[in-house]
């Protein structure tokens, strides 16, 4: 049974109001192979299997994207800012170099 | 023969030359700050929220594990903290994989093999929940626990494999800080080994259990390589722990590691 | 003295290196299908625009990686980040791997700050490059190296 890629977002500090620039942190796993290693029970080269497109919205609305490329780490974190204009839903969508697509979402919720 | 005094050469001016270079490779402060900051993203935290999904799922979470081993569950995160304990039901000195192991047993499950990615991330779950306190094993506790850190002790230093190295050949006290294979040697109380794995690690880009770092290290040592479970990798495991506990370390699950 | 004989012995069964011998090198710039050079991508990105080095461009990456599977990048760039003078997009390279583009990342007045970070592959010691393009269309370049260590036990 294939399951959904597993994710996490996380906002820098926890507690904010509105007027903060937060951080907005994001980790997937992922294997970003870069179809040049082999693998090692097979001795078959695995194929090229990356992250290549982010987009980060809030309620909707891009408001950072990114293109990404097999050289980012396996298990990857990107990290960027983030203005709290009021509450509130930061979602991340992403596809991989095989069209497969996910998202994740993290209501914002500022502190007055 | 040639290219074996040739190689020999080479690694003789490579190891004066790591063994002068401690300096060299000693990790900057900023550095330090860098892989410390890591911690707060760390890949490991989801395969640790995965572990607590599966123990809901197929254990009954946290209370099940706490009724199991009979103590409160407010009292598990201190019990936790104090493994590998000797467990009288089960009549042995076991590490909390295979109490859950046993929990399975008892419920008629299959058991979920020890070598397994989902006993890793149910581990890394399991120890987590202990997160902050203090390492605390008992090795005077009971006959069953002195004798595990007695054989964990004789394991440590015994120089057994091709080369004749036991793990306090490069672990002692006397080598900690110099360097092999371009890293400093670690105080494994100091870096708290038991507190800080299960750990995600870098260069294998996955979570990765004490013993099994063990394993690693034992496979580099030309040592043969003891099995996962076993007694004498538990009594390694418990020895392991009083050194953390001597240096006053807190469980920190999940670690991050190069 | 015994202890250094022990040392010595394990020295001949490993493989050392501080900066990769040219073979490594070699291995690790393989041609993959998104092969790049650092100077064609940078071509791409800037289609031959002037580039200035700047303080303003603030990157943090280690002097010397514990690992070259997952080296920590952090770019930082001054900016008011309003709708009429912002950061465009931060792009990481590498100067040496076989694709040397890292991440393309195109950002927002509503970010609030310049402020990009990921962790990234390097196969050797090279630089670590943070190419930043402004609002005005002007591009900025900040540029570090890091030695990449390839050793260790386990």
């Amino acid at each position: 049974m294939a399951e959904a890629r597993k994710s996490m977002i996380k906002f820098k500090p926890k507690k904010f109001k509105v007027g903060d620039t937060i951080k907005v942190d994001f980790i997937v796993i992922h294997p970003m192979d870069t179809g040049l290693k082999k693998d090692k029970k097979t001795g078959e080269i695995k194929p090229a299997h990356f992250i290549d497109t982010i987009t980060f919205s809030l309620d909707g609305k891009p408001f950072t994207t990114m293109k990404v490329w097999e050289t980012v780490s396996t298990n990857p974190y990107f990290s960027v800012n983030l203005k709290v204009l009021g509450k509130g839903k930061v979602t991340v969508e992403y596809s991989d170099n095989t069209g497969e697509k996910n998202s994740k979402s993290k209501k914002l919720k500022p502190k007055g | 023969m040639k290219k074996l005094l040739l190689s020999f050469a080479f690694c003789s001016t490579m190891l004066t030359l790591q063994l002068n270079a401690g300096e060299q490779f000693a990790m900057s402060d900023a550095d330090r700050a860098m892989y410390q900051e890591m911690l707060e993203n760390n890949p490991a935290e989801i395969y640790v929220e995965e572990g607590g999904e599966i123990l809901e799922e197929i254990l009954g979470g946290e209370e099940a594990l706490a009724k199991f081993l009979e103590v409160s569950e407010k009292d598990l995160p201190k019990y936790i903290a104090g493994f590998p304990r000797y467990i009288k039901k089960l009549g042995n000195v076991v590490g909390l994989d295979q109490v859950m192991q046993a929990m399975q047993v008892a419920l008629g499950k299959e058991k979920t093999k020890l070598k397994s990615e989902k006993m890793f991330s149910m581990l890394a779950y399991v120890k987590s929940l202990a997160n902050d306190e203090l390492i605390n094993i008992d090795v005077e506790a009971d006959e069953h626990i002195k004798a595990s850190y007695a054989l964990g002790e004789k394991t440590f230093m015994t120089a057994r494999g091709g080369r004749g190295l036991s793990c306090n050949a490069c672990h002692s006290d006397d080598i900690v800080g110099q360097v092999l294979r371009t890293q400093p040697l670690p105080d494994l109380g100091e870096v708290a080994v038991a507190g800080t794995w299960p750990a995600y690690r870098m260069t294998k880009s996955s979570l990765r259990t004490p013993q099994r770092r063990f394993q690693g290290c034992m496979k580099n040592a030309l040592l043969k390589v003891i099995p996962i479970g076993s007694k004498e990798m538990i009594s390694l495991e418990v020895y392991i722990a009083t050194l953390a506990k001597a240096k006053g370390k807190k469980m920190a699950i999940p670690g991050l590691k190069r | 003295m015994k202890r250094r004989i022990f040392l010595k012995s394990i020295c001949t069964v490993s493989a050392i290196a501080v900066t990769a011998p040219s073979t490594l090198l070699a291995k690790e710039a393989m041609k993959g299908e998104n092969a790049l050079s650092y100077d064609a991508a940078v071509m791409a990105i800037t289609s031959g625009k002037a580039v200035t080095a700047s303080d303003k461009v603030k990157l943090v990456v280690p002097e010397i990686a514990e690992n070259g599977a997952v080296v920590p990048v952090k770019v930082h760039v001054e900016s008011p980040m309003t709708d009429t003078d912002y950061v465009k997009a931060i792009h990481v390279l590498s100067s040496k791997n076989g694709n040397a583009r890292c991440a393309d990342v195109m950002l927002t007045p509503l970010n609030g700050k310049g402020y990009f970070a990921t962790r990234v592959k390097l196969g050797a010691t090279q630089d670590v490059v943070a190419l930043v393009e402004m609002s005005d269309g002007t591009f900025l370049r900040a540029a570090k190296s890091v030695k990449v260590t390839i050793g260790g036990c386990g």
